[in-house]
């Protein structure tokens, strides 16, 4: 009763009904071209410095550079780097600690999330302040705090000698330093995006569950996790595409050997001088992540129509 | 002295759906206009046409004989008020009224004049400084009312500004635009789907459907006299029988009526409150439900081949379900190929 | 559950609230207490003498002051440009029709489908040849392109919630298209907006991996100072003072950003 309903369209073609209902009279022919114009440098910096990177990233890996400057095509980086040991062991490194964390993260944000969605009073509040917190910390002053809460001499260290009990193995400079640094930073948004999820099951079907006699660990089970299954796979993605190139945490939290392919990287592009070595690091940390973030781009679009 | 004249105007939307269909409208000076009719009928599509919010596909608007059909709505003399009243919620009752003078480089001691005078007229005197959130549904909507006056618009385009309240701030705030709109004599084009706000306010009746006129008329025309069944139908409660007449007799449910028009198929269309009823036994219908209103009674009546029809009473109590009664049209009206072939 | 747990003592949530306290505020606590020590020393478990010794120390140091002001420069400029950039294509994408309008609004979502280090290697590659390395416009560029998707889609979706018959309105009584924009549509998505500007601007004061890979050393932010400080400073006040000084627009930010952050637009907009 709004307005004239047009005809019926799909929630896609919505973009072409409110295009129309904004060309007012006498400037209608002038717009078509004016959007491209006003969005023409944004997506020139897109294009230029995301698209044609990743898609140049390729042949550049590819591409050998003789003693006398002539340039050739060949797999060699690719080979150096598959039987490389050291090379092999930073992958390998990297792929546990994307692991180890993707599977802490889910143990940690999954029941905060569940204790979000259904409970409403100050301490819920709290909780949900506490959790979201992390985004606003910085990673490199999470560093420097970790280093002195679980560093050699940290709080740990003194509250347990305080107590008189020996000192732990300090995880700082092992693989565990940037395991515990990457969870932390990244439990606010694997919280937000499962307690945006859970949202979705409405209160009506759990008390229906209920009703039908169905206990908390059946519903939890067969009624809230089937209907969240996506927003788990859209929480993950969005954590392994961050972990697996982080850089600052495992720079300086992480061992200098096997280092994660963020310093890796870094090292072999600055330090080593090597960009077409560097490039195949990054081509192949593309190609461990690209099922993630196809699944999380398409995630993103479904849930969002311009 | 301000003429709207609307000549052939159509609207199609990409895909080819016409939105407005040849349309043509003279809207006289000084005169309230409503445009009525089921959402989807055009009429809103016409009116923000009028008013520059859409373009015309083909065809004419002039106001006072000026060209304005292709205009952008800033370089029009229309004032348009909108549904859920638009108001800019970032600024308040005053900014809000002074906006458009401001764009038009008036002075500011006249701008104050000019908006505690319309603020006046609308009956908000003294609520320049309200927060448009502080005011309530009715407020808003009059402030509204008052930024298109403001600007002494030729035209005032009124688009559904009660839809969005209750029915008893909707029968005030109709009376009260009505009289505003009279003492400045400002030609007003009005649109609705209710009935009571166009038969209530407007001098005409344009009855809308599929982008097409139906009727144009004064609203006791409309009503008494409706040229084609749709029009029979929307406004007000028609009993509409569709039938056949033979030898001068129209046959259907047990009816058997007088109507002097050739054979073939026809519509009856009977006001309930030109249907008396009587009881008897063997009657050509029965009384499914009775409902009292208080200043009078509604009856549904069953009539055989599963058709209903509703008859108004002045003593609802005298009936009750399952009675058997006679019908007896005091007035009738005929329709066929969608016009109207005969009215008693 | 929800009425389960409401009637009685929530333990479940004072559990949570505990552990998040000691895992969350603490260790920034420790970097607070910190940042105020003059002598802590192993192994006692408060410092022995508080004070603001180091704070002047750390004040005093030159490097200290010129990462500041490189930070605040290198933040207003990119917010600036980016808000220059981006709000007029936000205006663009929310109300306007041109060819390519949807797939050119997804395409800022393509940085984003691959791991941030990657891309940021392969985008070093091409500033190598453009001698972009090290200077302060190849850092600029780098955070400019970090901005452009909150900067986009969060703009857009504060143009689409505006009342279209409210522009309507101020087109009807004699405001232009520039005018509605500047005294309507852009008053009422205000908020929204400056809540995008503050991410964009917090964003690129904090970034580290981008500076750290395309300015390091010679143009050196906050947080690349701080690296080199816990690389290389035996004195840990120093990084103790920087951390409390660099998280003062976090916390303006925290203030500011909760009520955005908090709805669930936000989330959705990560894809939950």
């Amino acid at each position: 009763m709004r307005r004239e309903p047009r005809p019926k369209r799909s929630q896609y073609s919505m973009t072409e009904h409110t295009a129309a209902t904004v060309s007012v009279a006498g400037t209608r022919r002038g717009r078509k071209y004016a959007g491209l114009f006003l969005v023409a440098i944004p997506v020139f910096l897109v294009a230029w410095m995301v698209i044609w990177p990743i898609l140049t990233a390729i042949p550049r890996s590819l591409m050998q550079v003789g003693t006398d400057g002539s340039t050739s095509f060949s797999f060699a980086n690719y080979q150096f780097f598959f039987s490389d040991r050291y090379s092999l062991n930073n992958l390998t490194v990297t792929l546990w600690t994307t692991m180890v964390c993707a599977a802490l993260l889910l143990v940690i944000c999954l029941p905060l999330a569940l204790y979000l969605r259904f409970t409403s009073n100050r301490i819920a509040a709290f909780v949900q302040s506490l959790a979201i917190f992390p985004m606003f910390v910085p990673s490199i002053i999470l560093s420097y705090a970790f280093i002195r809460v679980l560093g050699p001499n940290g709080t740990v260290d003194l509250l347990l000698n305080g107590v008189g009990l020996p000192r732990i193995r300090s995880p700082y400079l092992t693989p565990w330093g940037p395991v515990i640094g990457l969870v932390w930073d990244n439990i606010p948004l694997t919280v937000l995006i499962l307690v945006s999820g859970l949202g979705a099951v409405s209160n009506a079907t759990i008390e229906a569950a209920r009703d039908v006699g169905a206990r908390r660990l059946a519903i939890l089970w067969h009624i809230i996790l089937p209907r969240i299954t996506n927003s788990i796979l859209v929480a993950i993605s969005f954590g392994v595409l961050g972990i697996f190139s982080s850089f600052t945490l495992p720079y300086v939290l992480g061992p200098a050997a096997p280092e994660m392919m963020g310093p890796f990287m870094q090292r072999t592009f600055r330090d080593l001088q090597n960009p077409p070595m560097a490039i195949t690091q990054a081509v192949i940390t593309f190609a461990f992540c690209i099922v993630f973030g196809l699944f999380y781009i398409r995630s993103v679009a479904k849930n969002r129509t311009p | 002295m301000s003429v709207l004249k609307i000549s052939s105007v159509s609207k199609y939307f990409p895909g080819g759906t016409k939105a407005v269909d040849s349309f043509s409208l003279d809207v006289a000076d000084g005169e309230l206009v409503c445009l009525l009719g089921p959402s989807g009928s055009g009429k809103s599509t016409l009116l923000r046409m009028v008013g520059g919010f859409e373009d015309p596909s083909s065809g004419l608007i002039t106001i006072d004989g000026e060209d304005i059909t292709h205009l952008p709505p800033e370089r029009r003399p229309t004032g348009m008020v909108f549904q859920s009243h638009a108001l800019w919620t970032h600024m308040n009752v005053f900014d809000n009224l002074a906006f458009g003078l401001k764009l038009r480089r008036t002075g500011k001691s006249e701008i104050r004049e000019k908006v505690e005078a319309v603020l006046d007229l609308v009956g908000l005197a003294g609520y320049g400084e309200r927060k448009t959130h502080q005011l309530s549904g009715g407020q808003q909507q009059r402030v509204a009312l008052a930024r298109s006056l403001v600007l002494e618009p030729k035209i005032l385009l009124l688009d559904e500004p009660f839809a969005s309240l209750d029915q008893h701030l909707r029968e005030r705030l109709r009376e009260e635009v009505r009289d505003i709109q009279q003492r400045l004599k400002i030609t007003t084009l009005f649109v609705t789907h209710g009935q009571d706000e166009a038969l209530s306010m407007a001098d005409r009746i344009v009855v809308m459907r599929d982008g097409r006129t139906e009727q144009i008329d004064r609203p006791d025309v409309v009503y008494r006299n409706p040229q084609t069944p749709f029009v029979a139908g929307f406004i007000g409660t028609m009993n509409l029988i569709d039938g056949e007449v033979a030898h001068g007799r129209f046959h259907r449910a047990g009816l058997s009526l007088d109507l002097p028009i050739s054979d073939g198929p026809a519509i009856l269309a009977m006001r309930p409150e030109a249907l008396d009823l009587s009881l008897a036994d063997q009657g050509q219908a029965v009384v499914h439900r009775v409902t009292d209103y208080g200043t009078h009674g509604l009856v549904d009546l069953d009539l055989p081949e599963a058709i209903r029809v509703k008859a108004m009473v002045d003593h609802p109590d005298r009936f009750s379900t399952g009675q058997s009664v006679n019908l007896a049209p005091r007035a009738v009206a005929a329709f066929r190929d969608g016009r109207q072939v005969f009215r008693s | 559950m929800a009425t389960l747990v409401s009637r009685r003592i929530d333990w479940t949530g004072i559990v949570f609230a505990v552990l998040l306290t000691i895992a969350i505020i603490g260790p920034l606590l420790v970097v607070g207490i910190w940042a105020f020590t003059n002598v802590w020393r192993f192994p006692s478990i408060i410092p022995q003498e508080f004070g603001l010794r180091w704070w002047s120390a750390t004040l005093a140091r030159a490097d200290v002051w010129s990462s500041i002001s490189m930070s605040l420069t290198l933040a207003s400029v990119v917010t600036l440009l980016s808000a220059i950039i981006c709000l007029p294509a936000a205006y663009a994408f929310a109300r306007l029709d041109f060819p390519g309008r949807d797939i050119l609004f997804f395409s800022f979502l393509a940085g984003h489908a691959f791991p941030k280090f990657g891309l940021l290697v392969a985008i070093a590659a091409i500033f190598l040849q453009l001698n972009l390395i090290g200077t302060f416009w190849g850092v600029v560029l780098i955070q400019l392109v970090g901005t452009l998707l909150f900067m986009i889609w969060i703009p857009v979706a504060a143009f689409q919630a505006v009342d279209r018959r409210m522009e309507e309105a101020a087109r009807d009584v004699g405001a232009g298209p520039f005018r509605v924009f500047w005294s309507i549509t852009l008053p009422q998505a205000g908020p929204t907006i400056a809540a995008a500007l503050l991410l964009s601007f917090v964003g690129t004061f904090y970034e580290t991996e981008g500076a750290w890979l395309i300015g390091a050393p010679q143009v050196r932010t906050l947080p690349v100072l701080m690296i080199s400080f816990i690389n290389n400073q035996p004195v840990i006040q120093f990084g103790a003072v920087l951390s409390v000084l660099l998280w003062i627009p976090s916390f303006i930010a925290l203030l500011f950003a909760r009520r955005v952050v908090n709805s669930g637009s936000f989330a959705r907009g990560f894809g939950g």
